[in-house]
């Protein structure tokens, strides 16, 4: 039979760009099976995806090499619009993508284009809102719905050209859990019809288990193609491609298991532990938990305490009710929560951006609302998530000494503080460079040297990994690690877990405007049910210590806490 | 912020095809400017707002109430000045350029509320298959109504930037006209540049939704004339053919009123 | 001036009227006191748009600026007045990008990045001209309709848009060119040179257009102040010639060699890599 997709020595550059984005790939995808493409940023995943419905060669001008053929059709020959009944393309941006002013039109969109009847486009509205559970949903406005609903919305409209083959790039990176648990319950549904192939860049391993197979580029080319379980066990090569590997699987590898032995998930990683005789080592743990409380006896003086703190938006929703909270010199807090469960709306109060309609905040020891924001700025600095929200200058260093300038300081001491600010971050001798050509990651660093230029005492970041890769993750969270060492106060608001349980010291998990859970992050992170219940799942890590009645937070833990292998 | 001012209701106005409310739009218009006398004027307004009490649209007023009021007493204000006419009022004022004045200021806010009461009962797609219908390309008005759905994610993105940029110590409200001109550049520039990033990936969307890919093209919403639009478009010929006839019969006009 | 059909075609154009359109109307509602009111030299960096648009985006931002206004007017002021509002956005985005071409000889940088005294100038003269042609057509179209007096409103609107485009609009065009550059959203790449006009007498193109502004504006001041016709016809008759000659010098003024000059850039940075 003809395969769905088959890719033949593609290579592409971009026009204006020295490298190619992609080189000599090959690749070919079975009707009905489930592929998942990993790799880092850059590697080329997003232009392959953009190949395989014609926008490449036709609505991007460079050069392409070799051939893409979708159910026997050459993408060279025919328009785009003619591919997406064969091929439907959802993207990662879908805010982007969402251009009708309600959610039924928006699905009838594709449908209208392809001159589909009226009754028929009625069938085909109510079938898909119903596969990605978006019924009774029909006459909201596309803006009024949560990030996750929005994907579904993005992938309904694509559904309704009825295409045989659908490519999601990476349709979960911007997502709340919530939200990337709704999504991935519509790709399980159609993994398993047979009459849709799907091909899903994605660089969550946990999330790619039941996939068929996965692809793995790196700088352009196919470094793996395999059967899922055997990739996501061949920790080395995702490690060396930038992709995280499975927590669990990770563990057994240091432990020394070979590959073929290694298991994927905590229940696989459980039965393994106990059926070869490992124990954990009670002093060790004991050990863990001693360092644990050592760090909470050396955090300073309080900086930010809130009491009884309530905030209604003018249309009434109360966003909080009754929160308190102690900040403390040195500390490292995650705030958790899903969106709209108020977290972002407490730290607004920190430094002045909202103010309390019942309670107090203080900041050094005096109200918020007694002080300016240019003033509460120099004590609490504050990172958007998004850096694009903030950059405007044309260079790095006029960016990052906007906050020193506007506070009118001598030219001296302005570089000065550019450049510590510069160094702190890792960008040291790049303040000429446009921030623009800067990668996400870097411009995230932009935005952390700009709040940083100012010295202020406590920084708070929020979702400051979201959009990143692994290693970008990686490097933005050791930066703020060192940062914290260096005596800056820190809080996170984040949903990304494993980044909360490896970096923070402390968490809050907020949830309905009120504090769930509070304490140090193993505490946090042992009582699984309730941070269920909050909709956050723990990393896998975390749960495979839970369910051998031990909490750890990372690999390196459990790896050093295991007696007997 | 939702500044749309559609409001889903269920009347018979909301029920008409959208080209019966654009040819009700462009008569309303026609109908506050052939009249001079203030009160002929009244009633046209009083006309209109009928129109909009039936169509459960008036609340909506609530929202643009000072623009209606700046708008009335500036021209109110600026044709009594600038007219002229044969009885004096007051200083160099005459009767005639303040009737004037009220007149053009009902006439404005007329038009204005026509405006929103159509805006009030007609969905931006409504208005797109009105104007193809009508022979309008479907790429314009393609344009104009994402243009409208845009709107407000563009407004909020800018909310969110200007707490970036207030967090980093931005002060709008200080220093000269020229300083606080100047304030705006890191407001304007994310805005502008996140926004206009997406350029690329909206136009593949579109294009991997078929977006081009033939000449022919169908519509989700159904429009067609039916009984009750035949009935309102002749009421309302019949109702601009007898306010022409008055006026050329000489009624509602102005005597002696100059620019 | 076959361009403003042509661009159509291109998907990305369409999207950059919208987004052109949706930015300049989203930022002009919330600074929506009424667009004229008399005295009230009040900051109002929407007007900056149309400029910046217009040179970067060419047709797609004179279409985007039009709409954009008109959807300002559709969140509570749409009146016949918005006609003339459309057409005269219209052209405040279509000037800059037009006569932009007329002061540059082929072979010399003439991007619009603000990085040169010549370029600031010729930038400040076309936001001159382009603002007065602007407020020239919404006036006399409010003169003809008789709802407002003529003076007032052709003074407010050149004031507002020129002070707005001449002190955030170099600002605003180097930061922004050089990004919508590198993401190949200039209409200079996007468009094909034969689906523009060529110019056609460029420099009597160019000086009809300024004849065409500056006398509409003149000729109105005087009429108005004089009192020798207040409003109405006697304006809209007096106007009409100097905005057909904006209209006809438009046309002459073609566009055709900037995106040429953009390909043969593209072409040699090709070769080069």
């Amino acid at each position: 039979m003809e395969p769905a997709v088959s890719v033949q020595g593609l290579g592409y550059r971009y026009r204006g760009q020295q490298k190619p984005a992609l080189e000599g790939v090959d690749l070919e995808v079975a009707e009905g099976e489930f592929v998942v493409v990993m790799g880092p940023s850059g590697a080329g995943k997003s232009t392959l995806c953009v190949s395989l419905n014609g926008l490449i060669p036709h609505f991007f001008r460079g050069r392409m090499e070799g051939e893409v053929r979708v159910r026997g059709h050459s993408t060279r020959e025919g328009r785009v619009g003619e591919f997406a009944r064969e091929i439907g393309l959802v993207f990662q941006d879908f805010e982007a993508q969402l251009f009708s002013t309600n959610v039924a039109l928006e699905v009838a969109f594709g449908p209208e284009n392809f001159a589909v009847e009226r009754d028929e486009m009625e069938r085909r509205v109510n079938s898909v809102l119903g596969q990605v559970r978006l019924e009774g949903f029909e006459d909201r406005q596309p803006a009024t719905l949560s990030g996750g609903q929005k994907q579904r919305l993005a992938i309904a409209s694509v559904l309704a050209i009825e295409p045989r083959i659908l490519c999601l790039d990476e349709p979960t990176t911007d997502l709340d859990p919530v939200g990337k648990l709704g999504v991935f319950e519509i790709a399980e549904e159609l993994k398993n019809r047979d009459d849709v192939t799907l091909i899903v860049v994605e660089h969550e391993t946990e999330e790619t288990l039941d996939a068929d197979r996965i692809v793995v580029l790196r700088e352009g080319r196919v470094v793996a193609d395999r059967a899922a379980r055997e990739v996501l066990r061949d920790v080395e090569l995702l490690e060396e491609s930038g992709v995280m590997p499975l927590q669990v699987t990770r563990f057994f590898h240091e432990m020394g298991l070979w590959q073929g032995q290694l298991p994927l998930t905590p229940e696989e990683g459980a039965q393994e532990f106990r059926q070869r005789g490992w124990r954990i080592s009670q002093e060790r743990h004991r050990e863990l938990v001693d360092e644990d409380e050592e760090r909470t006896q050396g955090y300073g003086e309080p900086i930010i305490e809130v009491g009884g703190l309530s905030h209604r938006y003018p249309n009434g929703f109360a966003a909080l009710e009754g929160v308190d909270l102690t900040v403390r010199k040195g500390e490292f807090l995650a705030i958790l929560g899903q969106n709209g469960s108020g977290k972002t709306t407490l730290v607004k109060h920190f430094n002045g951006l909202l103010k309390p309609t019942g309670g107090t905040v203080k900041v050094g020891g005096e109200e918020t609302t007694e002080q300016g924001m240019l003033r509460l700025g120099q004590s609490v600095g504050y990172v958007f998530q998004n850096p694009d929200h903030q950059i405007f200058s044309d260079t790095v260093s006029d960016e990052v000494s906007f906050g020193p300038r506007i506070r009118e300081m001598e030219g001296a001491e302005i570089k000065e503080r550019v450049d510590e600010a510069l160094s702190a971050v890792g960008l040291e001798g790049r303040g000429e460079e446009d921030p623009f050509g800067l990668t996400k990651g870097e411009r995230q660093r932009v935005a952390v040297a700009s709040v940083l230029a100012v010295r202020p005492e406590v920084l708070i970041l929020d979702e400051p990994t979201t959009g990143l890769d692994y290693a970008e993750q990686r490097s933005m969270m050791e930066l703020v690690a060192r940062l914290n060492e260096a005596g800056s106060t820190i809080i996170v608001v984040t949903h990304t877990m494993w980044v909360v349980a490896e970096y923070a010291h402390r968490a809050v998990v907020v949830r309905e405007g009120k504090i769930e859970l509070s304490g140090t992050v193993r505490e946090v992170f042992s009582r699984e049910d309730e941070l269920w219940e909050a909709s956050l799942r723990p990393p896998h890590i975390v749960s495979l210590g839970n369910s051998l009645g031990y909490p750890v937070l990372s690999v390196d833990e459990l790896v050093r806490v295991t007696e007997g292998g | 912020m939702d500044p749309s001012l559609y409001l889903d209701r269920d009347t018979w106005v909301h029920r008409l095809d959208p080209r019966t409310k654009m040819f009700l739009l462009i008569g309303a218009f026609v109908l506050a400017f052939i009249f001079l006398d203030p009160l002929y004027e009244l009633v046209v307004l009083a006309l209109v707002l009928i129109f909009g009490y039936m169509a459960k649209s008036l609340e909506n007023l609530r929202r643009i109430w000072f623009i209606l009021l700046a708008v009335g007493l500036l021209t109110l204000v600026l044709w009594s000045l600038v007219g002229g006419g044969r009885t004096p009022l007051f200083l160099f004022v005459e009767l005639e350029s303040v009737l004037y004045g009220l007149s053009i200021a009902l006439r404005i806010d007329t038009t204005i509320i026509a405006g929103v009461i159509f805006l009030s009962t007609t969905r931006n797609e409504e208005v797109a298959i009105g104007l193809v219908k009508l022979g309008i390309p479907y790429r314009f008005a393609f344009a104009v109504t994402t243009a409208l759905r845009l709107v407000p994610t563009i407004a909020s993105t800018g909310f969110t930037i200007s707490q970036a940029q207030r967090s980093r110590g931005l002060d709008l409200d200080s220093g000269n006209i020229l300083q606080r001109t100047r304030k705006y550049v890191p407001l304007l520039v994310p805005v502008f540049v996140t926004t206009i990033r997406s350029t690329n990936v909206f136009s593949m969307a579109l294009e991997s939704k078929g977006f081009g890919a033939g000449g022919k093209r169908t519509f989700y919403l159904r429009t067609a004339l039916g009984g009750r639009d035949v009935v309102v478009l002749v009421v309302f010929v019949v109702l601009l053919a007898a306010s022409v006839a008055l006026r050329v019969a000489g009624y509602g006009t102005l005597e002696g009123f100059s620019g | 001036m076959k361009e403003i059909f042509t661009m159509w075609r291109h998907t990305q154009m369409v999207v950059l009227v919208a987004l052109s359109a949706a930015i300049y109307a989203a930022i002009l509602i919330p600074f929506k006191g009424f667009p004229i009111i008399p005295g009230a030299v009040e900051i109002r960096p929407a007007n900056v748009i149309p400029f910046v648009v217009g040179l970067l985006f060419g047709p797609a931002g004179a279409w985007g600026s039009a709409i954009g206004n008109l959807i300002g007017d559709f969140f509570g002021t749409l009146s016949p007045g918005s006609i003339g509002g459309f057409v005269g956005n219209f052209f405040l985005a279509l000037l800059p990008y037009k006569l932009w071409g007329a002061y540059f000889r082929r072979d010399e940088n003439s991007e619009p990045n603000m990085d040169s005294g010549k370029k600031l100038v010729v930038y400040i003269a076309i936001a001159v001209l382009a603002s007065l042609v602007c407020s020239g057509i919404i006036s006399w179209w409010v003169a003809l309709l008789q709802i407002f007096p003529f003076v007032p409103v052709l003074i407010l609107i050149v004031v507002n848009n020129a002070i707005m485009g001449v002190i955030l609009g170099p600002i605003l065009l180097r930061l922004i060119y050089p990004r919508v550059k590198r993401w190949g959203l200039l209409w200079t790449e996007i468009m094909e040179p034969e689906e523009v006009s060529a110019s056609r007498l460029q420099s009597t193109g160019n000086i009809l257009v300024w004849v065409g502004g500056v006398g509409a504006v003149v000729t109105g001041l005087i009429l108005g102040t004089t009192g020798a016709a207040p409003a109405g016809l006697g304006i809209g008759l007096a106007l009409l010639p100097f905005l057909i000659l904006v209209v006809v010098g438009s046309f002459m003024l073609g566009g055709r060699e900037q995106v040429e000059a953009l390909e043969e850039e593209m072409a040699a940075e090709e070769s080069r890599a």
